[in-house]
């Protein structure tokens, strides 16, 4: 390489790779989100959600009790789809059209045996998850009034779930400084927030380092 | 492509480079994301388990006979945390360091797995039927000889003994022996002839003197955790506790503790004693004692003149049963016996214990061939007992010997079939430990591995045999103990809730083979050996008689009074030792008339000059990777010699002492042994107690005058939170006590209590288990990174307690000990223990110094350490006065690396709660951090503020001493906020001004006749 071309073409290249790795860094490229798995089952929550108005604490029973969420049994889709008529072919029921669902059917046939007892769990690919040293508790921010849309996005409308928010540290302390609306816990569950619910003040939490991180 | 030379910009192939590099960049950094993770839920949710939540199990400890109960933790069934039952009448909630340890055991790697049977020589995998199938066949071809059959069952209370004792008689099998290597057989005895029970009652907080005449009763002797509750107690009368005098050969922990040391020779006690009760000579006793008579003549006075008293008796020597038998008479006569001496209240814990002879005998019935088939659960006696027995070529004798141990010891090596049991934490049973009152066992996980309980797999034998069918009623001992149980199944359900119930275990109604009318072996008399030293070996605090050895936490856990971990020495008097010109580290080898044993020297000024001191428990042959090959067995050089009681005895011969040419650095955690008036364990005399503060020898000058308040105490570590913590911001920063999070209003902080404090280390432990804190100290941890005569040559160093030895140790909480008094060799010294964590200062020299902001003070006064900023400059370790930070030397919570503390399934104990730490972090107490937050939770959760002393950390909970005292010090109605204004309350380095959150409350000190 000759003399002049290195004075134009090596700064070149490490300005560059700088902006590129600088970009990135602040992208969200870094993150999950809007990761969008298949999973085992296509379970379908507008079905479950909108159309048959299942609470999430329904399935995602410890939410407001642990920092875990929980995750559903086999046993509790069992419950009920062992006893909705004929399975996961059902014949034209009055105005209801006749409907095949293969997914039901992997439910009945892989996770439960031909009494409906579950006989192996399902193995769902996870897509919320926090490294290992941020402790988060659910049950605080459950309870505190947060809707679980505001975080996980309208899961209700999510015919596959994918992740909605980031989960960068960044916005989780924003929110806490900021402070959290509980106007918008009543938009984000798809109501229409009163003046009353506009005027109460935003829910600050603490952000210091070891309220998570320990 | 021509080159033109001299243009100008960018050319197209080298402008395809550039993109192409920066493409590559893009693409590697925006794709990396953490491998895709599975969630498997349950098929069933079971009831009453949250996830994310614990659920507690109470049952109890088999680690030695004592039976404390238990709370075991457990988290999506496992279990994580043993913690001590606070209704329990044995323990009242602590718990020893190793109970603390047995999920170490339940967690072994080196387990076995499944059942196996010797094949062509090697132990090979079978199936449960095969074994239960091969057991049924041999004891059915038996025949006579069944009356010569050896069953050996590790001593425990509880109704087990009395069905084992059923299925042998069923088959024509004599009574098993019962043995326990711990249990001080000749004291059992002699209290059943004086006060009709093995172990009585101790009150100590009803004595106004103690007396340990070698009995160690902070460590192996009798129940620890029991005996450390009540002491504790008489020690926090202050002023007004009972002095306290030990009298042995060697200053053992519980000597440490005494406020007075009369060291004595070996087999001079009986003659003490009767000199102390009036009966015999003082002249002669302190001449055959070999200590000053006027302080015997003293003692004597005292023990005359103050009532009540508590005289103890925990000799080795041969004469131990007489011993006991004169200090019991002593006590009746001073009329001890119903005040401080409790028959009524007695712990069962050692009845119908089958002594060591009992063992012994059965051991030479095997070497003469007699047996034909030899059984051991829970016993290890290839190991226990001394090598002169010379016990393998006793089992090689026997045609067919059958172990239930779950561990390969040196035992169930040499055995042609292995049945594992499970593990306590995975059975059931049930244990006595105070008449009338039943402690439950019950498991509080399923198996690890596929093991069975030892009662179901000999319900299994009986069971395939349709003529033995019905010789046991229920199909597995869980229903056989229900069946026993008043009320049943309901009844049982609701009392294991608690752990206990009223009633009584099964008692055994079979009588044990009576041992051959001969007496047991005597020793030859100790005067009239060989040798210049004594040589003493005593049971270790830690490790016991070597059955807790495989487990790590215990193999790092420092010995309480030489600080030694992973490692065998021989402790020998520093004048002595000049003398001789040994040092530190120098191989010493110890020949008595029955063999020989070496081990590095440590200088000890808690011996007689005459008297060189072993611990048993090291020097395993097998027992798994963190046993084997470590350290040397003491009673290798022990000739097999019994008390009248059939007790071993472990002081008993004189030996030969040579100094070698090998060296072995001393693996410790001490960093020097004397405080030099740097006042970090300060000690009150009771006469100064009942003067004014200013004159306390040991009271420095603005000691307590300080105030204890929320928030931080330095502008200067304000700045690492910017200008959330920024007094001036219109926020005014999270550290304003009035801040709307209500973060700054707590200031959390602990009181530890030197007068209560035995160094016994629990607390240590339960750390461990509480943190995820990884061992350091096994041979394949440590580095050499230059060719080193004990590294391999690979670049690994592997002496066990390398990077102990470099002073790269892990222990967030540290029992130190410092000695004041003895620089002249003298007997008279007092000792300090000290637990020493991270202070968390209101003024931390850690906080400002390091460069990415991985340490901060937190509002509600805890110094936090947040893993995941840390890049490991260890600047703050740097600055730390009190030495309390820890740095990830090696990636010890990193599965892939060598190094990894954890292996399967060890890392099922890990604490979800608490971040595993990588390579390159720092690490330190954080006041169980995570307990705080949960609590604070699980106050929320429930609508309602936290209550005053509603948790605590995980080392206060262990402390049978209760020595440890944690919670608010900003509210007054936590118990700290009134201890951190005591009179003895203090601050380690006060002068620095670093305004710690720990507060030391000194040490009250008894010395003889009152003396300041």
């Amino acid at each position: 390489m000759t003399s002049r071309r290195k004075w134009a073409l090596v700064p070149g290249f490490v300005a560059l790779a700088g902006a590129v790795a600088f970009l990135s860094a602040y992208s969200g490229a870094s993150s999950s989100q809007n990761f969008t798995p298949e999973q085992p089952i296509n379970f379908p929550h507008p079905t479950h959600v909108q159309k048959l108005g299942m609470n999430c604490l329904y399935c995602h029973y410890a939410a407001n009790k642990s920092p875990d969420p929980g995750l559903p049994a086999v046993g509790t889709c069992l419950g009920c789809h062992n006893q909705i008529e004929v399975g996961p072919n059902r014949p034209k029921i009055d105005s209801i059209p006749a409907r095949q669902s293969a997914e039901i059917k992997k439910l009945l046939d892989n996770y439960a045996d031909a009494s409906g007892k579950p006989k192996k769990a399902i193995p769902w690919v996870r897509i919320h998850k926090l490294p290992e040293y941020v402790h988060f508790p659910h049950m605080r921010h459950v309870n505190a009034g947060v809707a679980c849309q505001s975080c996980h996005g309208q899961v209700q409308r999510m015919q596959r779930v994918y992740q909605f928010s980031s989960l960068n540290m960044g916005w989780c302390v924003n929110c806490h400084v900021n402070g959290y609306k509980p106007a918008d816990a009543v938009r984000n569950t798809e109501g229409y927030p009163t003046a009353a619910d506009e005027a109460l003040p935003p829910k600050k939490a603490r952000y210091d380092c070891s309220a998570c991180h320990y | 492509m021509t080159e033109r030379s001299g243009s100008a910009g960018v050319k197209r192939r080298d402008f395809l480079k550039v993109l192409g590099a920066a493409g590559a960049v893009t693409t590697t950094v925006g794709c990396f994301q953490e491998d895709v993770e599975k969630l498997i839920p349950y098929l069933v949710s079971p009831d009453d388990t949250v996830p994310g939540v614990s659920t507690y199990f109470a049952t109890t400890c088999r680690e030695c006979a004592a039976g404390c109960g238990l709370i075991a933790e457990t988290r999506d069934g496992r279990a994580i945390k043993l913690e001590g039952n606070p209704a329990h009448p044995v323990n009242h909630g602590a718990l020893c360091a190793r109970g603390q340890a047995s999920l170490q055991g339940l967690y072994n790697p080196d387990r076995y797995r499944h059942p196996m049977a010797r094949k062509n020589g090697k132990l090979e995998r079978i199936t449960w039927d095969e074994g239960i199938r091969t057991l049924r066949e041999r004891i059915a071809g038996l025949g006579a000889g069944a009356a010569n059959a050896v069953f050996v069952n590790q001593h425990e209370t509880g109704s087990f003994a009395a069905f084992l004792d059923q299925w042998l008689a069923g088959y024509g099998m004599p009574a098993h022996v019962a043995y326990d290597g711990e249990a001080p057989h000749a004291v059992m005895q002699a209290n059943r002839q004086s006060y009709g029970s093995a172990w009585p009652a101790l009150d100590f907080s009803a004595a106004k003197l103690i007396v340990a005449i070698g009995a160690d009763f902070i460590e192996l002797w009798g129940a620890s955790v029991t005996q450390q509750l009540s002491f504790a107690d008489a020690r926090a009368k202050l002023a007004d506790a009972p002095r306290f005098v030990y009298i042995g050969p060697r200053r053992s922990l519980t000597g440490l503790n005494a406020d007075e040391w009369i060291a004595c020779k070996p087999g001079s006690e009986l003659a003490i004693v009767n000199a102390l009760a009036g009966k015999g000579d003082v002249a002669a006793a302190a001449t055959a004692g070999g200590v000053d008579q006027a302080v015997l003549q003293r003692l004597a006075g005292e023990i005359a003149a103050t009532k009540p008293s508590l005289v103890l008796s925990g000799v080795t020597t041969a004469n131990a049963l007489d011993v006991a038998l004169a200090v019991n008479a002593l006590n009746v006569a001073a009329g001890n016996v119903g005040v401080t001496i409790k028959p009524a209240e007695a712990l069962t814990a050692f009845d119908r214990v089958g002594s060591p002879n009992d063992l012994r005998d059965a051991v030479q019935r095997m070497a003469s061939g007699a047996v034909p088939i030899a059984m051991f659960r829970g016993v290890n006696p290839v190991y226990v007992l001394p090598k002169s027995l010379r016990v393998a070529e006793a089992l090689a004798k026997v045609p067919f010997k059958v172990s239930f141990s779950p561990f390969p010891d040196e035992t169930t090596e040499l055995c042609d079939l292995v049945l594992p049991d499970d593990h306590f934490l995975e059975s059931w049973g049930d244990a006595e430990s105070v008449r009338g009152s039943v402690s439950l066992q019950q498991p509080a996980m399923d198996r690890v591995f596929d093991t069975r309980a030892t009662a179901d797999v000999l319900i299994g034998v009986t069971k395939g045999d349709p003529a033995t069918a019905n010789r046991i009623p229920a199909a597995d001992y869980r229903s056989w103990l229900i069946g026993r149980f008043p009320g049943g199944a309901q009844a049982f359900g609701a009392a294991l809730a608690r752990g206990m119930a009223p009633g009584s275990a099964a008692q055994s109604t079979g009588t044990p083979r009576t041992v051959a009318a001969a007496q047991p072996p005597a020793p030859a008399p100790l005067e009239g050996q060989q040798g210049d030293f004594y040589f003493v070996v005593y049971p270790s605090p830690v490790l016991g008689d070597g059955r807790a050895t495989n487990k790590p936490w215990l193999q790092e856990l420092p010995d309480p009074v030489t600080k030694i971990a992973w490692q065998s020495w021989i402790e020998i008097h520093p004048t002595t030792a000049a003398r001789l010109g040994i040092e530190n580290g120098d191989h010493i080898t110890v020949t008595t008339a029955a063999g020989t044993v070496t081990a590095p020297a440590y200088v000890y000024l808690g011996v007689r000059q005459d008297v060189v001191a072993m611990a048993t428990g090291r020097g395993h042959t097998g027992y798994g990777r963190y046993a084997q090959n470590v350290g040397v067995n003491p009673l290798d050089a022990l000739p097999v010699a019994h008390d009248a009681s059939g007790g071993l005895a472990l002081a008993t011969v004189k030996a030969r002492i040579a100094k070698t040419a090998d060296h072995s650095p001393i693996v410790s955690t001490e960093g020097s042994a004397r405080q030099h008036a740097r006042g970090i364990g300060r000690a009150v005399t009771a006469a100064e107690l009942n003067g004014p503060e200013e004159e306390e020898v040991e009271h420095f000058a603005g000691d307590n005058k300080h105030d204890f308040l929320p928030g931080l105490r330095s502008p200067v570590a304000n700045d690492a939170q910017g200008v959330l913590g920024n007094p001036k911001s219109k926020d005014k920063g999270m550290y304003d006590p009035e801040h709307w999070s209500g973060m700054a209003k707590r200031r959390w902080a602990m009181a530890i209590d030197l007068a209560r404090c035995t160094g016994c280390s629990a607390c240590v432990t339960a750390c461990y288990a509480e943190n995820n804190i990884p061992t350091v100290g096994a041979p394949w941890q440590g580095r050499s990174l230059r060719p080193f005569h004990s590294g391999d040559g690979n670049g690994w160093d592997t002496r066990p307690g390398a990077n102990i030895l470099k002073g790269r140790e892990m222990q967030w909480i540290r029992i130190e000990r410092y000695y004041e008094g003895g620089e002249d060799g003298s007997s008279d010294f007092d000792t300090r223990f000290v637990p020493m964590m991270c202070q968390h200062c209101g003024n931390a020299p850690c906080e400002p110094v390091c460069p990415v902001y991985a340490t901060y003070h937190s509002p509600d006064g805890l110094n936090v350490q947040v893993y995941n900023r840390c890049v490991g400059t260890r600047y703050c370790s740097n600055g730390c006065p009190y030495k309390v930070r820890y740095f990830n030397w090696h990636g010890y919570g990193e599965p892939a690396r060598r190094q990894y503390a954890f292996p399967e399934p060890l890392n099922w104990q890990l604490n979800p709660d608490v971040t595993v730490r990588g390579k390159g972090v720092m690490e330190k107490c954080s006041f169980c951090v995570q307990r705080i937050r949960e609590a604070e939770h699980r106050a929320k959760l429930e609508g309602r503020p936290l209550a005053a002393d509603e948790f605590t950390t995980a080392c206060a909970q262990a402390c049978p001493s209760r020595a440890i005292t944690f919670g608010d010090a900003a509210d007054e109605n936590w118990s700290v906020a009134r201890l951190a204004e005591d009179r003895r309350a203090y601050h380690v380095f006060e002068e620095l001004n670093t305004f710690t959150a720990v507060v030391y409350l000194k040490k009250v000190n008894h010395p003889a006749g009152g003396a300041r």
